[in-house]
């Protein structure tokens, strides 16, 4: 019996590994509007920096389009949009977030605009420690409807581990994370920040997942956590 | 015999928790963009533009096509460099592998005949 019990513990901490969120909504509930419209096509906005860090915009423009583009969705190129948008006058984002968006449907052909709000990127001097609030609104161009929104509070551990452990490995750790530059780390950063947040976005059509993964826990709307660049 | 059991289910359940083959691959994309973003020379330009040639060359994605706007982009980026037959050749390529791009990439077509 204690063997059991032994076993049930195991299985629960290994399956604890593997869920992202405490309230397993669905995401055919939390984000009913997506599989409703069917979107494939998806224009991210230059995101909206009100953070201290200026730079903090473009380690966030340059990562958004992996993860949603390997979500199945078609992800417009990021500089053409960007010639477009400064063609059209059309490059403050903050102009659009609370205005319709039929424009960029007709200019890109999108269905769905991504605003990302970069809140906070604060270094911690101490430790090789980043905190990041950063909040990611996909409105439809069709309806000006929010489909998808969360708020993350996200810890990033910068510190690189060569994993060869001991003292030397230490010593080799430090090393590596004083080569391992600012901008490149800072770019991980974001791309982490990216990842974790549209790990649960609706598959889009070019994903083998579409429309299957309805039952798949849509994570919380505001999320804490803590990553690094294994992540 | 005990043990092979629980070992066995332990590797399972970390099986299961193993992500599937992305989509796409994308090389070193995010640091060579951001490079390019924040330099705009020779030099990260030279490597945006090694970046799309291996993404589109050695692309080793679930789908096994160029991921979208990657033929796009390097158009574009071709453009900037007086580069257009090349780069308008990319531009058409990325319209016939995601008709949905055709809105915008015409668009573009037209801005650069101005």
């Amino acid at each position: 019996m204690k063997k059991f019990y032994f076993l049930a513990v195991i299985v629960v901490v290994f399956l604890s590994g593997c869920t992202t969120t405490t309230t397993p909504v669905k995401r055919s509930v939390a984000y009913k509007k997506m599989y409703d419209e069917k979107p494939l096509t998806i224009l991210l906005m230059p995101p909206i920096n009100r953070s201290t860090n200026v730079e903090a915009k473009d380690f966030f423009h340059s990562t958004l389009n992996v993860p949603i583009a390997n979500a199945g969705y078609y992800v417009i190129p990021t500089f053409l949009s960007m010639e477009i948008l400064k063609n059209e006058s059309a490059y403050d984002t903050e102009l659009f977030i609370d205005n319709p968006l039929d424009k960029f449907r007709n200019i890109f052909g999108a269905d769905l605009a991504l605003f990302t709000i970069i809140h906070k990127w604060d270094k911690s001097s101490l430790a090789a420690q980043v905190y990041v609030q950063v909040e990611y609104i996909i409105k439809s161009t069709k309806t000006n409807e929010v489909v998808f929104k969360r708020t993350g509070d996200i810890y990033y551990n910068a510190s690189v581990s060569t994993g060869l452990g001991g003292g030397l490995g230490a010593l080799a750790d430090l090393a590596l994370s004083a080569v391992n530059t600012a901008a490149t780390q800072y770019v991980d950063v974001a791309r982490a920040c990216n990842k974790y947040t549209f790990s649960v976005l609706p598959a889009g059509k070019y994903s083998p997942l579409y429309e299957t993964d309805t039952d798949l826990p849509a994570g919380n709307e505001s999320f804490k956590v803590k990553l690094d660049s294994n992540y | 015999m005990k043990k092979i059991f629980y070992v066995l289910t332990a590797v399972s359940l970390m099986g299961s928790c193993t992500v599937q083959k992305p989509l796409y691959t994308w090389d070193n994309y995010e640091v060579t963009s951001y490079n390019y973003v924040k330099n705009s020379d020779e030099k990260s330009t030279q490597a945006l533009i090694e970046t799309y040639r291996k993404i589109i060359e050695y692309q080793k994605g679930s789908r096994g096509v160029v991921p979208p706007g990657v033929y796009a982009d390097y158009g574009f980026v071709l453009l900037q460099k007086d580069k257009t037959e090349e780069g308008r050749a990319m531009l058409l390529k990325e319209v016939n592998l995601y008709p949905e791009s055709k809105t915008f990439i015409d668009r573009i077509l037209k801005i650069i005949e101005k």
